[in-house]
């Protein structure tokens, strides 16, 4: 066996790639509940790649034919139903994993110096995402594909100058057709992933270069013993791996529960309405994105004027772009930052919800306005976050790190 | 001002009685996917007085034998009616479709009648139950009938004959009939929970499979899971 690592070694370097990114990878020893998300991330797309491959040997990219196609998914492709429902939960958990692994970068600084790019490839990933579930919600051709679709291409025709004809070429035809079911195929099923796939890589090599936080926001490359390895720092394999294999199993067991059990999960996973044929002729009465999309409809709603609508949703993605530089505060993490902090980030947490919730509401004066409220809270924490962190009145941080249990 | 107000306060209260008397809630059925001898009478049912008009184009004939346990020949020999383009009965694995014209069928109902295979997903059993006992005697429709929860809607109620046909409601509890059906009233709405309930299992077949395999997957995962924990604790063991 040796000897045959050893003829591979010679001409693929498998076995140093093992030791620098696994055997001798360091990695902060206090990881809690909120680490386990990348790695699920991970698990995730790969999950979706797989299942979608086997979604395409049988799907058919043709308005005609696709809704009646994913029936024959549902009913005469052995277990195919599963694959189905693997691929649409799956979606839905791929943005419920990436918004707590967000929400971890915020609760411990994860996008401060010196991991702005990482911050930002995945920023990049999380807006490919959300192309990409967008797109691929298209392909089961029912009612809510069809105009969720129609009504958020339309809104780049609120652009200014040349948004009608950029809706024009984004669909290729006047409204949502058999054109537009063609390319949102082709992107969702190769450009898009492929493009995703690229990302997770550098991604994955900012982290491997710069090593991962900690929930105490400490770096612990400043602290290594006489054989340079941090103090603080524990061997990813085999450490890691059986920590997130455990974490792996917990996340299988809900998951493959709704897969099993709730698959549509009470119309938020799989929409009723889509299990109505497309018709161009027949609005639906409620036109919602599904749930993972509703917090940036919300804000689109709350703002009077649709250009606005449109600009204010593009500014509320965009400004997450910077955040490593309108947070000035050089302490990491929330555990030794100011109760100002604390309150501004559950607001924030609150008023994402919030969007979220009035997103998915019919419209009435209250849920507008309650938009609005949100829409507010949403950017005024940009904004006295940038003011209030260069003065922050903080806990002194530790030398090392501490562990929770 | 004070005579708009009143007026609008009539309207608003008159619509509001309008609305009591259609209804709006709900009733609500009782789906049981394990009951095979209801499956197949709601099979019987739909394809007696249904499938004429109504396809339930992505079901086989054949997944009625091996899901609901119809056998191969009392299915060919009772409930397959349709032919193929040679003219030779419907073989086991063909859809369950109908030789109706669209344009004939518009022509006639003003809609050609949709296709129910999903219609148990996309409305709910609930819905559908409701439906089907909310017909009533209605001499203005070109039906003769009209459905409170579909107002207006141009389907004849093609299962008069088991319910009869019901005068419209006075708000109490006491139903009467104009034409009175083969069935009382506790026979009708057994009779529909089983149609309802055949609706279901077809607008996803693989429900009855789906909890049996998902409670051993579940169940399996939970004790991986466990011996997962195990292992990770054994390794942490000397992380201090």
């Amino acid at each position: 066996m040796s000897k045959f690592m050893a003829w591979i070694d010679q001409r693929l370097p498998v076995s140093s790639f093992f030791r620098n990114h696994l055997s001798k990878y360091y990695a902060p020893k206090n990881f809690n509940f909120f680490y386990y998300f990348g790695g699920l991330a991970l698990f995730i797309f790969i999950l979706q790649i797989v299942t979608g491959i086997f979604l395409t040997i049988n799907y058919k990219p043709d308005a005609a034919q696709a809704f009646a196609s994913v029936e024959y998914i549902m009913r005469d492709v052995n277990y195919g139903w599963l694959i189905r429902y693997l691929h649409s939960t799956g979606a839905s958990f791929f943005f419920l994993v990436i918004y707590l692994h967000m929400f971890r970068a915020l609760l411990y600084g994860s996008f401060k110096k010196p991991r702005e790019l990482l911050w930002i490839f995945g920023m990049l990933i999380f807006v490919l995402l959300i192309a990409e579930a967008f797109m691929g919600y298209l392909l089961p051709w029912g009612q809510m594909s069809y105009w969720g679709a129609q009504v958020i291409i339309s809104l780049f025709g609120a652009i200014p100058f040349f948004g009608e004809s950029l809706a024009l070429w984004i669909r290729g035809d006047y409204v949502v057709s058999d054109v537009t079911l063609n390319r949102f195929f082709a992107f969702h099923v190769i450009a898009l992933p492929l493009l995703l796939f690229a990302l997770i890589y550098l991604h994955l090599a900012a982290l491997h270069t710069v090593g991962s936080n900690n929930p105490d926001g400490i770096e612990i490359k400043e602290m290594k013993d006489s054989e340079g390895i941090p103090r603080d720092g524990i061997p990813f394999h085999p450490y890691y791996t059986v920590k997130d294999i455990y974490g792996l199993m917990v996340f299988l067991t809900i998951f493959m529960f709704i897969v099993f059990f709730l698959p549509e999960f009470g119309g938020y996973f799989l929409e009723k309405d889509n299990f109505v044929p497309a018709n161009p002729l027949k609005t639906p009465e409620h036109i919602v994105p599904l749930w993972y999309l509703t917090p940036f409809y919300g804000i689109l709603r709350a703002i009077p004027d649709k250009l606005g609508g449109v600009l204010a949703m593009g500014l509320a993605i965009l400004v997450l772009f910077i955040l490593p530089w309108i947070d000035r505060c050089p302490v990491k993490s929330i555990r030794y930052r100011s109760v100002s902090y604390k309150i501004l980030l559950t607001l924030f947490i609150i008023s994402f919800i919030g969007l979220g919730y009035t997103g998915m509401q019919t419209p009435t004066t209250i849920i507008t306005w309650m938009g609005r409220l949100f829409t507010l809270i949403y950017f005024g924490f940009f904004i006295a976050l940038y003011y209030m962190s260069p003065n922050e009145k903080t806990k002194e941080v530790p030398e090392r790190v501490q562990m929770d249990e | 001002m004070n005579k708009i107000s009143i007026s609008v306060f009539i309207l608003i209260v008159a619509s509001s009685n309008i609305h009591a008397s259609e209804k709006l809630t709900l009733d609500t059925v009782r789906i049981d996917l394990n009951n095979k001898p209801s499956l197949q009478r709601g099979a019987q049912i739909y394809i007696n007085n249904c499938l004429g008009c109504h396809t339930l184009q992505y079901q086989r004939y054949s997944r009625l034998v091996t899901d609901l346990g119809i056998p191969k020949e009392i299915l060919q020999k009772n409930l397959i009616f349709t032919s193929d383009r040679h003219g030779q009965p419907s073989k086991l694995g063909s859809l369950m479709i109908n030789s109706v014209n669209p344009n004939a069928s518009a022509e006639a109902f003003g809609i050609h009648p949709p296709d129910l295979s999903l219609i148990a997903r996309s409305r709910g059993p609930d819905w559908v139950y409701t439906f089907l006992n909310s017909f009533y005697y209605d001499q203005q429709r070109p039906m003769g009938v009209n459905n409170y929860l579909y107002p207006n809607i141009n389907m004849p109620h093609v299962l008069w004959w088991m319910e009869g046909i019901k005068e419209k409601s006075t708000g109490t509890d006491k139903v009467s009939y104009i034409v009175e059906g083969n069935m009382s009233d506790r026979e009708y709405k057994a009779a529909i929970t089983d149609l309802v309930n055949f609706l279901t299992y077809v607008s996803e077949p693989a429900q009855l499979k789906r909890y049996k395999l998902g409670f051993w997957v579940v169940s399996f995962l939970a004790f991986f899971a466990f011996i997962a924990f195990l292992l990770k604790q054994e390794y942490w063991k000397d992380v201090e």
